[in-house]
């Protein structure tokens, strides 16, 4: 017997199909014969672009300031023969189709060569906190993340998908000032600058400046090793760790992971 | 009423001009818009956030910030959509309107939904039409039909976003006044009208931040002769790209349309 799938599965079925190109391509979606198919490729080709365009301006933003000294809009990308020969590929939302486009985009905004020094530094930045932003999230609250009880049983782990930027140029001097009116080209300290970006279940994405004992919880934080051994490896005191890992929590870099 | 959307980028202009009785909040106000405090002085606020999606309950968390937004907006009315844009666990999200299956199941859902949000509302909650450019066929009823049942079940009002039936008229080769006379108009409460312009992925005419035609003006005069109970008309643009005199030269004429 085959059983009749729900309304609401069919729909997120069809959101699928909209945010899946291979999906979209796929023997299973087509048989299914759910929508014309030239109107969901068209539209599916309108929502890419509306999806990339609303990320790339924002997570963008500072190149999209120096836009006249680089001559190359971020979101010009969106329109390029490049763009069109991902749609094909394109899962809206995925941590890989952000990878790619991000990676469009600072092709694009360094090959003007603009005479900006922490430019290099600036798309790294601006393409990890795009790829940071992707991947599921969690729409509602209710569903509990963590195990209850106390969460000193529980290992702590690295959120998948949180970056460790080590930069060149101390970044976070510079951005609030290229959102500023400005005449002559703002700049940024030259001096060795560590950047935690990570995202919350929500979606909610965070950069906070890291230091030495951050970077080593962050790289020993698998989600097996205790609070002791943590300790033991990082060099700090139980209690510096743990005001550490509360700050990662918050930031949604670290979470403590059950075990199961 | 007549009025548009707060566009954070034209603060300045909309805290000094005369001519808007509203405007609709897309956004919260950022902590550093310097515009924010004399606009919250000088206007009517209509709540126009993303709340959640009705086909789902919506949690304790969006219930609380809808609240804590229309308490400060000191909104009439909190406006939600009809909308289903993110699968049930979160893999997928389209980022953009995109309308419910019309069938009896998300009748239901929407139904109990929005019953129990405007349970814990304390203005009305009115609830907008979102357009769809292809018609899926697990649908069971036309959606005017769906929206007739809706509202009868709920007493929710009707935001009718002239625009996203216009364009549903278009794409189906209807004379939009016929398409927009199957929607039930007792219930609007607020119309929304914008521009279109041809979109090169959908090969037609798509919502854009751009002034209303002509023709749109005078469907939007149409529909308000025909809406007893409608209060406000929103110039529906929100965008970076948006100039002053756009929305300002939108807001006039339509005023001057209906």
């Amino acid at each position: 017997m085959t059983r009749v799938p729900s309304d609401r599965a069919l729909q997120d079925d069809v959101i699928r199909a909209l945010a899946d190109a291979p999906y979209r391509a796929s023997a299973d979606w087509r048989r299914r014969g759910l929508a014309d198919p030239d109107r969901l490729e068209r539209y599916a080709h309108f929502l890419a672009r509306h999806f990339y365009y609303e990320r790339i301006v924002h997570f963008f933003k500072y190149s999209r300031a120096l836009t006249r000294v680089t001559g190359r809009a971020p979101e010009a990308v969106l329109k390029s023969p490049a763009f069109d020969a991902l749609l094909p590929t394109l899962v809206l939302g995925s941590r890989e189709t952000a990878m790619s486009v991000a990676q469009l985009v600072t092709a694009h905004v360094a090959a003007g060569g603009a005479p900006v020094p922490y430019l290099a530094d600036l798309l790294r930045y601006e393409e990890a906190m795009m790829v940071v932003e992707a991947g599921p999230r969690a729409w509602r609250d209710g569903t509990p993340t963590e195990g209850a009880g106390s969460r000193e049983r529980y290992a702590p782990e690295k959120v998948e998908g949180t970056v460790l930027l080590d930069l060149a140029y101390d970044l976070p001097t510079v951005l609030p000032k290229l959102l500023q009116p400005w005449t002559e080209l703002p700049q940024a300290p030259e001096r060795r600058t560590k950047l935690l970006v990570a995202r919350s279940p929500h979606g909610r994405v965070a950069v906070a400046k890291s230091d030495e004992g951050v970077v080593a919880v962050i790289e020993l934080a698998d989600g097996k090793r205790t609070l002791e051994e943590l300790a033991a490896g990082t060099g700090l005191q139980v209690v510096e760790l743990r005001q550490t890992l509360q700050g990662l929590v918050d930031l949604g870099a670290v979470r403590f992971s059950t075990g199961s | 009423m007549v009025g548009a959307f707060y566009n954070p980028h034209l603060g300045r202009e909309l805290a000094a001009v005369t001519g808007i009785d509203h405007l609709a909040m897309a956004d919260p106000p950022a902590a550093s818009d310097p515009w924010w405090p004399a606009i919250r002085g000088r206007y009517t606020l209509l709540l126009h956030d993303y709340l959640g999606q009705l086909s789902e309950p919506l949690d304790e968390r969006s219930i609380r910030r809808a609240r804590t937004l229309a308490e400060l907006y000191r909104s009439p009315w909190v406006a939600e959509h009809f909308q289903c844009l993110h699968t049930e666990d979160g893999s997928y999200n389209l980022n953009y309107v995109f309308p419910p299956l019309y069938t009896e199941e998300f009748l239901d859902r929407f139904v109990r939904n929005a019953c129990a949000l405007q349970a814990r509302l304390d203005q009305p909650l009115v609830m907008e039409n979102i357009p769809g450019f292809f018609d899926v066929k697990a649908s069971q009823m036309p959606e005017p039909t769906w929206l007739h049942r809706f509202f009868d079940a709920t007493g929710a009002g009707f935001l009718l976003d002239l625009p996203h039936v216009w364009l549903e008229a278009h794409y189906r080769d209807m004379a939009p006044e016929r398409w927009l006379a199957e929607f039930p108009l007792e219930h609007v409460v607020e119309l929304h009208v914008a521009g279109v312009e041809d979109d090169a992925d959908l090969g037609g005419p798509w919502i854009a931040p751009a002034e209303p035609t002509d023709e749109m003006l005078g469907f939007a005069g149409h529909a308000v002769s025909r809406c007893p109970r409608a209060k406000a008309v929103t110039f529906d643009a929100f965008s970076p790209s948006l100039t002053a005199e756009v929305l300002l030269r939108s807001v006039e004429r339509i005023r001057g349309a209906l």
